[in-house]
């Protein structure tokens, strides 16, 4: 009992990290109907602001995850003012090309400040916890589970009580309906994307503070964040919350089936997807549209 | 007049050098070797030791002129190509060296995947490849004869460390085997699988993991349910780290935590700081190792050879060396045959035995050094010490691990 105990516990924490990875991938697509490749190189950008911030200044991590944020936004704004709006009315496949590329060169430009260096943030109370018996919920993951619901909760705010929000919000509904109205539609993309961006840098710092980064290390969160997107349902951030945790806990769980359970994790995942797919299309919490 | 004078000088000093004895070499054609590496990608870290070990031996070789072939020295030039860490890619590039930019020789990619493919392209062109960082055994076993592995193989990797386990007292008697699913990692666990109880251990079922995880808390839960005495794991610097930071997290206490690949690396002991000690590996060579070199460096010069072209990174580890040996095994095997002709050099590799400062290099039929032993490793306050065997050591093994809460 104590053991599926401390599996939830993990299950959930785990889905901490897929939650930030989550929302801006989800945000992103749901508004700019973009399949963002290069999220998981911006999530990897945020991790590496955070080491630097940390090795260098020793600032604490998590005091770094707004510098993360801000950061994030101000390369997502410009990267899609700059860039990716050239394309923003162009079938998929455009899109996928386009930001293929851009996650390749924010790799290779990682690869030229950082080098190819394992880097990994490791403050004094990395590996403690709060020992339940023998239950152990350590503090770096309960707190990056944390910091992740306040994102999540934050981007929510922002997106139904503020302005900008409800600009998103008219955009992702009818692009020229919304138009019509007066809401500038460049500056509304670019602060969307932003906003994507920023989750992403979020989510890396907290990456960077349970695994090792490489300039590379985040091409697997591109598709952890699609699965956990589908799996919760596109358009919504809680819907997101519950996709990410969902997909902690399926992957947990799915490792430590015995035997070689865990080389099945990812499909375990994929196929949950896929079912989810086919009986609930609009994800576990999503609305039809 | 005076003008005149000096140029009848000079004429004859001309002369005189021009005409240089039979026995000094002459400089011959220039020797290309083809290494595709994985120079960005996932294997970037690895990929650029590996180059480093190529580079240095090639700066060596290039300020003695060259390799000598029957009295003439050969210049060497090697051509890399990146293959974004990509086996397929690493192929086709080697192929495009042979046909296009005609390679006499080739050296081994970073990793057992891409060696695997281009081991198939060698045998293909009948080009000998000499490698040093593909040690699955898998490769090995096609029958192919153009390949050779300088290094020892994956069924090796861990087995120092059993063999180590049985000297330690309190003996440990249990064994929780982690290992990534790939055919390397799995080589690696499986050969401990069958040897530890022949040393009176017991292994627990295998658990495999999928190669390149990143949160391995299941897995980790999983050892912790076990209370083995010995953690393994076989798997790669990512997973090393995520392993045992995973392993301080949740609690999970051994007498020995070893990992096949991850914690000789620099790189490691940044990553996890003090959390970094008591962790043992299995390694191909230390910068302690005491070897006689029949030609090239001592183990000394070696390391000093290396922190004066790379004086960022520290001592050499494993994959340099094993690097600069494949160079070495290629060189004398040249050398042996006198001559540039690849199935003349190919046999001469598959004759050789020579010491170097890397130890032993000698291939069995199949190809791969099986006669040079894995040494063991453990991080003693940040510093890599060679624990096992005695007769490599310069540190005695810190056993047992203590426990996280008393670090």
């Amino acid at each position: 009992m104590a053991d599926f105990v401390q599996l939830v516990i993990l299950g959930l924490l785990a889905g901490g990290v897929y939650v930030a990875v989550g929302v801006g991938f989800g945000l992103v697509w749901g508004v700019l109907n973009i399949v963002n490749l290069a999220h998981g190189a911006l999530v990897i950008v945020g991790g590496y602001i955070t080491w630097q911030l940390f090795s260098a200044f020793h600032l604490d991590p998590f005091l770094t995850l707004p510098v993360d944020a801000v950061a994030l936004f101000v390369i997502g704004y410009a990267l899609q003012r700059g860039v990716i709006n050239r394309i923003i009315r162009a079938p998929l496949l455009f899109t996928f090309l386009l930001t293929f590329g851009v996650n390749l060169v924010i790799i290779n430009i990682l690869l030229l400040i950082f080098g190819s260096d394992f880097r990994s943030v490791t403050p004094h109370y990395s590996g403690q916890g709060l020992e339940l018996g023998s239950v152990v919920v350590p503090y770096v993951r309960l707190a990056s589970l944390a910091a992740a619901i306040l994102l999540a909760a934050g981007l929510a705010f922002v997106l139904n009580r503020t302005r900008i929000g409800l600009a998103i919000h008219a955009i992702s509904s009818d692009r020229d309906a919304a138009q019509l109205v007066g809401i500038d539609l460049r500056h509304a993309y670019a602060v969307t994307y932003g906003l994507g961006a920023a989750c992403a840098g979020v989510a890396g710092g907290l990456i960077a503070l349970i695994q090792a980064i490489t300039p590379t290390a985040g091409e697997p969160y591109t598709l952890q964040a699609f699965v956990v997107v589908i799996l919760g349902g596109l358009g919504r951030v809680s819907a997101t919350v519950v996709g990410g945790l969902a997909f902690g806990l399926v992957e947990v769980f799915g490792q430590s089936i015995p035997g070689s359970g865990s080389v099945f994790a990812n499909a375990i995942a994929f196929g949950l997807m896929v079912v989810v797919l086919v009986t609930r299309p609009q994800g576990l919490m999503g609305r039809l549209r | 007049m005076r003008k005149l004078g000096l140029l009848a000088v000079v004429a004859m000093a001309a002369v005189a050098c021009g005409g240089s004895s039979p026995s000094a070499p002459t400089t011959g054609s220039t020797i290309i070797l083809g290494a595709p590496l994985g120079l960005t990608g996932s294997l970037t870290k690895e990929s650029t030791l590996t180059q480093q070990g190529y580079n240095l031996w090639l700066d060596w070789i290039n300020a003695r002129g060259g390799i000598l072939v029957n009295g003439v020295k050969h210049p060497v030039t090697i051509l890399y190509h990146d293959d974004t860490s990509n086996a397929n890619q690493s192929a086709v590039l080697m192929q495009k060296l042979i046909t296009e930019e005609k390679a006499n020789f080739l050296l081994g990619p970073y990793g057992s995947a891409a060696t695997a493919t281009d081991a198939a392209i060698a045998e293909q062109n009948q080009i000998p490849m000499v490698e040093a960082n593909g040690a699955a055994q898998s490769i090995f076993n096609q029958g192919y004869k153009y390949t050779f592995g300088v290094l020892s193989p994956a069924n090796k990797y861990l087995q120092g460390v059993i063999d180590m386990a049985a000297t330690l007292n309190p003996a440990p008697k249990t064994i929780f085997m982690l290992s990534a699913d790939d055919n390397f990692s799995l080589e690696v666990a499986n050969a401990i699988v069958t040897y530890a109880p022949t040393k009176g251990m017991t292994v627990f079922p295998l658990k495999k993991y999928k190669n390149g995880a990143t949160n391995l808390s299941a897995e980790v839960q999983a050892a912790k349910a076990a209370n083995p005495d010995i953690v393994l794991n076989s798997g790669h610097l990512t997973e090393a780290i995520a392993i045992n930071k995973a392993a301080k997290e949740q609690k999970l206490n051994a007498k020995i935590f070893a990992y096949s690949v991850g914690p000789s690396t620099p790189d490691f002991i940044t990553a996890l700081s003090k959390d970094a000690d008591y962790v043992y590996d299995g390694s191909q060579w230390t910068p302690q190792v005491k070897y006689t070199p029949a030609f090239y460096l001592t183990v000394a010069q070696y390391v000093a050879a290396y922190k004066a072209k790379y004086p960022t990174e520290g001592d050499p580890d494993y994959h340099v060396a094993e690097s600069t040996a494949a160079c070495l095994a290629l060189q004398r095997a040249i050398e042996n045959a006198g001559s540039l002709d690849p199935k003349k050099v190919r046999d001469a590799l598959a004759a050789l035995d020579v010491v170097t400062f890397f130890g032993q290099i000698k291939f069995d039929s199949r190809g791969i050094n099986i006669y040079k032993p894995m040494v063991v490793e453990q991080i003693q306050n940040g510093v890599h010490h060679t624990v096992f065997p005695d007769t490599v050591a310069d540190a005695k093994p810190k056993y047992p691990t203590p426990s996280w809460d008393q670090r």
